[in-house]
């Protein structure tokens, strides 16, 4: 078999595994929209629908960004990064992120600490990724026992080999070594990232997809106090025009 | 009315299984972990339990065990509703018995009225 064909058949087997985890990840907003509509008959309260249509749209995201990961996926040598203002996609992804937030009862931050030169990336796929790794973070603290509504960040730093972002949360168990795991059973178990959340996970596995076609990858990062996972961006040699 | 023990990780279908709970006349406790349905169990012994094997951190295999390893929570009647599918139960349905599992329902697949029909059947049964 040449080394093409070789890599052609790695990516079908990574394709298929991410297929499988987005597919079990679909059956919980449908399974809330299906429920959820019931109740709204059942008690006759409308006001449910509301919820229902948030449920929908943020699972048509997921699908989309599923799609986008097989798309970059796809493209023959290497995808053509251009600058992007990080700053800019953290507050798309941010607003994108806000409602559902809101109906998981957390708290989503923005944090950026300080200006950033703009960073090679795919602004499209950065986004996605940023999204789908914040679906699987607000998830992960609406599950946990809490007093009060906790907090997720969407952040990003400076460390010495680039410009750091990601989604950072308090989260107990969050370890390279659990989700080195997860990375390995994606696909197959049911619930790869047992000490994160209850469901696949798809996000954080597509986000990975996402980055890995920007030649970077999702790692165990810190911020400030709070643990998270986390990509480096090399900043763009050009001019900073772009924030 | 029946006090209910719902162990649900997820805050949209928790709330609304509790809402329909609710509906159909019976008090719900709602936890999202095992560990916080443990400690709810001790302060206020349910009538039944409802119970989401697929949990994060422990899972509700996990609770059965300690749940079950009481004297007291011995006959407590327990309903898996669970994202597992039966074909994949990872316990044999001879242990299920034994753990007091009475009734198991796929998610995906069980609607609202099933579950409060099943809830009504199995207290029945224990009268």
């Amino acid at each position: 078999m040449s080394a093409g064909a070789a890599r052609s058949r790695q990516q079908g087997g990574v394709n298929e595994r991410l297929l499988q985890a987005v597919a079990e990840q679909m059956k919980l907003p449908l399974l809330q929209i299906a429920r959820r509509a019931e109740l709204a008959h059942l008690s006759g309260d409308h006001s449910l629908i509301e919820g229902i249509e948030l449920t929908a749209d943020s699972a048509l995201r997921l699908l989309d960004n599923y799609l986008l990961s097989t798309k970059l996926a796809r493209v023959d040598g290497s995808l053509q990064l251009e600058p992007v203002s990080i700053a800019a996609v953290m507050n798309d992804t941010a607003h994108q992120l806000s409602r559902l937030a809101d109906q998981y009862e957390c708290e989503l931050e923005l944090h950026l600490s300080g200006r950033y030169a703009p960073v090679m990336a795919h602004r499209a796929g950065l986004e996605a990724a940023l999204a789908s790794l914040g679906y699987v973070f607000i998830e992960a603290q609406s599950t946990r026992p809490r007093k009060r509504r906790p907090t997720i960040k969407l952040a990003a730093h400076r460390s010495k080999n680039g410009i750091v972002a990601g989604m950072f949360a308090d989260i107990e168990g969050l370890s390279m070594d659990m989700y080195r795991r997860g990375r390995g059973l994606y696909g197959h178990a049911k619930q790869p990232l047992t000490q994160l959340v209850s469901t696949s996970g798809a996000g954080v596995f597509v986000a990975d997809s996402l980055l890995q076609s920007m030649a970077t990858r999702l790692r165990l990062a810190h911020h400030q106090k709070l643990s998270g996972l986390a990509a480096t961006f090399t900043p763009s040699n050009q001019l900073s025009l772009v924030r | 009315m029946a006090n209910v023990l719902l162990v649900e990780p997820d805050i949209l279908l928790g709330k609304t299984y509790m809402a329909a709970l609710e509906i159909a006349g019976h008090q719900v406790q709602w936890r999202r972990t095992a560990q916080t349905a443990i400690r709810s169990v001790d302060a206020k012994s349910p009538d039944l339990i409802i119970l989401e094997l697929q949990l994060a951190m422990h899972n509700g295999i996990e609770f059965l065990y300690e749940f079950r390893s009481y004297n007291d929570w011995q006959t407590v009647p327990v309903i898996v509703l669970s994202h597992v599918q039966p074909a994949l139960r990872a316990v044999s349905p001879m242990l299920w018995e034994q753990l007091h599992v009475v009734a198991y329902h796929y998610k995906p697949l069980t609607k609202l009225n099933d579950i409060i029909r099943s809830v009504d059947r199995v207290l029945a049964l224990a009268i």
